[in-house]
């Protein structure tokens, strides 16, 4: 059961990874990338948990009290950061593609594509 | 005061120039490329100052905001990184000249200014990556120079720079997921984020948990190879680096795909223990992959009509021939592998700025149509035959120097069928530059061309260019005694090599 949250991650990690190579879709496509991300979030949150710890204040007070790792934490602030950012900018993208082809599906785009050339 | 803090102010310098821009863009355009010129001008001194104090003091490192490691993030630069460096910010203050003229022909009016802006943070990002020497830190600027170089494909808003952005996106944000979860179950398995520290806790590690390290290890491995386009994970390349306008090409394939190939050097060598590598399989599919990757990306080349796919498609095989450098696990491959990162970032970003001028002046992007403007407009031309015959490895321009290197390591490491494939690649590689030289100078034009004067910025870019094609050529010891100490260091830490 300690695993239980790696290995979730990992199936969530892979969940997000099919999304994207599978969908054709761009908006699903994205989506799948934030899952992907949310599964890397979670599984670096549970490395830095400790069981029974508590939030890394350090009191004086109660010198034997056991600590959660509060580096991953910090570690996936960053990576949320990063990551709605790149969200932001594909959907962006995504936009902008649709006023030019009138969809978000790739085969669509490429099949419209090559009947231009 | 900036002897001490050189590293993290070479790193700023292009940030805060892109926020200058941005700031102060919107009001003054032409400011704009003048600030972008200083910028990287004054990154490229910085970057020469690192590379003289190191090769004066050895390897310079620095801890950020004064917290030691493992708590604080480091930056180091050693010989190679300094090399690198170099080639970065050396290219790109060459491209932005380049393009001070060009450029405003190129890209749309309302967008030029954050075209620079963009350009800068590709730079910082880039400088960043070399010079991390923590894991977390370099996957924030792997991310920034992700949107970055997205962004400067499609900057332009035609439809097809778009779409082969979005993909570009995609493929990239699967490429640095991957990795993130690679460095993620190496902090698990170590605690540490900092390369030194792992090199150091992870044999330890790997006898407790061998599962883990191995799948971190083909993590990080598979996202970076994403990334830096190894076959058959190449597919995002050509329609990214084909339909970018001319600078933002030229920086894509010459220094974007490389940055990656920094980042698995300093995992494959610095991070991992060598005689570890050596008994997994990753060697025997490193060279397998880059051997496909050098003869369908020739192939594909030979196949294009685009000039600029072309060009596009000649990355993807030459990016074969690193990953086959760092494949041997030998000490001449290794020296050809980083003199081939730099080689091919001038030879590449020379020959896409040159054809980027032609298709301008000429108005037209298949090869058929390059015919006879050689005489008309010789300096471009003439970049594009130094480019392309220093691809096909003609001494003594620089490209024969570092495939002699993968030679000489394919020889040490007794892999000989690799000899062949270098022969038989440079054969190739002269089946489809060759044609386009000699019909560049002595074919009838087809397009009826104007003439242009070539702007001033584009040809100094263009002759230092060349010059810096020879140069490397004929003075390639000076390189290699630099890197030498420190090739020789990375194989004698773990054994030997092989």
């Amino acid at each position: 059961m300690d695993n239980l949250f790696y290995a979730m991650a990992f199936i969530i990690f892979l969940t997000g990874f099919w999304i994207m190579l599978s969908h054709a879709n761009l908006i699903k496509k994205i989506i799948g990338m934030n899952i992907m991300e949310s599964a890397i979030f979670l599984f670096l949150v549970a490395i830095g948990y400790v069981k029974d710890g508590n939030a890394p204040i350090i009191a004086e007070t109660n010198p034997g009290i056991t600590y959660v790792n509060p580096l991953p934490s910090a570690l996936i602030l960053t990576g949320i950061v990063v990551s709605v950012s790149v969200t932001a900018f594909a959907l962006g993208l995504v936009v902008r593609l649709y006023q030019h082809y009138g969809t978000v599906d790739v085969d669509e785009i490429t099949r419209m594509r090559s009947e231009e050339l | 005061m900036i002897r001490a803090h050189i590293m993290p102010l070479t790193v700023l310098l292009p940030l805060v120039g892109a926020y200058f821009i941005l700031l102060v863009g919107s009001k003054h355009r032409s400011l704009a490329r003048n600030v972008a010129l200083v910028t990287t001008g004054a990154t490229f001194a910085m970057v020469c100052f690192i590379t003289y104090l190191v090769s004066n003091q050895g390897t310079l490192f620095y801890h950020l905001g004064g917290w030691a490691p493992p708590l604080g993030i480091e930056l180091q630069a050693d010989p190679i990184t300094a090399f690198l460096l170099l080639t970065f910010a050396g290219v790109s203050f060459f491209v932005i000249l380049f393009a001070y003229d060009i450029l405003p022909d190129e890209i749309n009016s309302k967008v030029i200014t954050r075209y620079y802006a963009l350009y800068l943070v590709l730079l910082g990002a880039l400088l960043g990556i070399v010079l991390s020497n923590d894991f977390f830190n370099m996957y924030v600027f792997l991310e920034i120079s992700s949107i970055a170089a997205a962004a400067l494909v499609a900057v332009n808003g035609d439809k097809l720079a778009m779409e082969a952005s979005i993909k570009y996106l995609v493929m990239s944000t699967l490429g640095s997921g991957t990795v993130l979860m690679g460095i993620a179950g190496l902090y698990m398995v170590t605690g540490y984020l900092n390369l030194d520290y792992l090199a150091g806790a992870l044999p330890q590690a790997y006898a407790s948990y061998p599962l883990t390290v191995l799948m971190t290890l083909a993590m990080l491995t598979v996202g970076i190879a994403v990334k830096a386009a190894l076959f058959p994970l190449h597919v995002w390349l050509p329609d990214a680096h084909g339909s970018a306008p001319t600078s933002s090409s030229a920086i894509l394939s010459g220094l974007v795909v490389k940055v990656y190939i920094a980042v698995l050097l300093k995992l494959l060598y610095r991070v991992f223990p060598l005689d570890f590598l050596t008994t997994l399989p990753l060697q025997g599919s490193l060279l397998v992959m880059a051997t496909l990757g050098i003869f369908i990306g020739s192939i594909m080349a030979i196949r294009q009509k685009d000039i600029k796919k072309m060009l596009a498609y000649s990355t993807v095989a030459q990016i074969g021939y690193v990953f086959l450098g760092i494949g041997l696990f030998s000490e001449k491959a290794m020296t050809g592998a980083i003199l081939h990162v730099f080689n091919h970032a001038v030879m590449k970003s020379m020959l896409f700025l040159s054809v980027g001028l032609l298709i301008k002046y000429s108005g037209k992007r298949t090869i058929a149509d390059l015919a006879g403007l050689g005489r008309v407009y010789p300096i471009p031309m003439i970049a594009f035959s130094v480019g392309a015959l220093s691809m096909v490895g003609i001494p003594p321009l620089s490209g024969f120097i570092s495939k002699w290197y993968l030679g000489l390591g394919a020889l040490e490491a007794n892999h000989l069928p690799f000899l062949l494939v270098l022969l038989l690649s440079s054969l190739l590689n002269g089946f489809y530059y060759m044609p386009i030289v000699i019909a560049g100078f002595f074919k009838k034009e087809t397009v009826e061309i104007q003439t242009h004067k070539v702007p001033m910025g584009a040809q100094i870019s263009l002759i230092v260019l060349i010059g810096a094609t020879f140069f490397f050529g004929l003075f390639s010891n000076i390189v290699v005694d630099f890197l030498a100490p420190t090739v020789q260091g990375l194989f004698e830490v773990f054994g030997g090599g092989i």
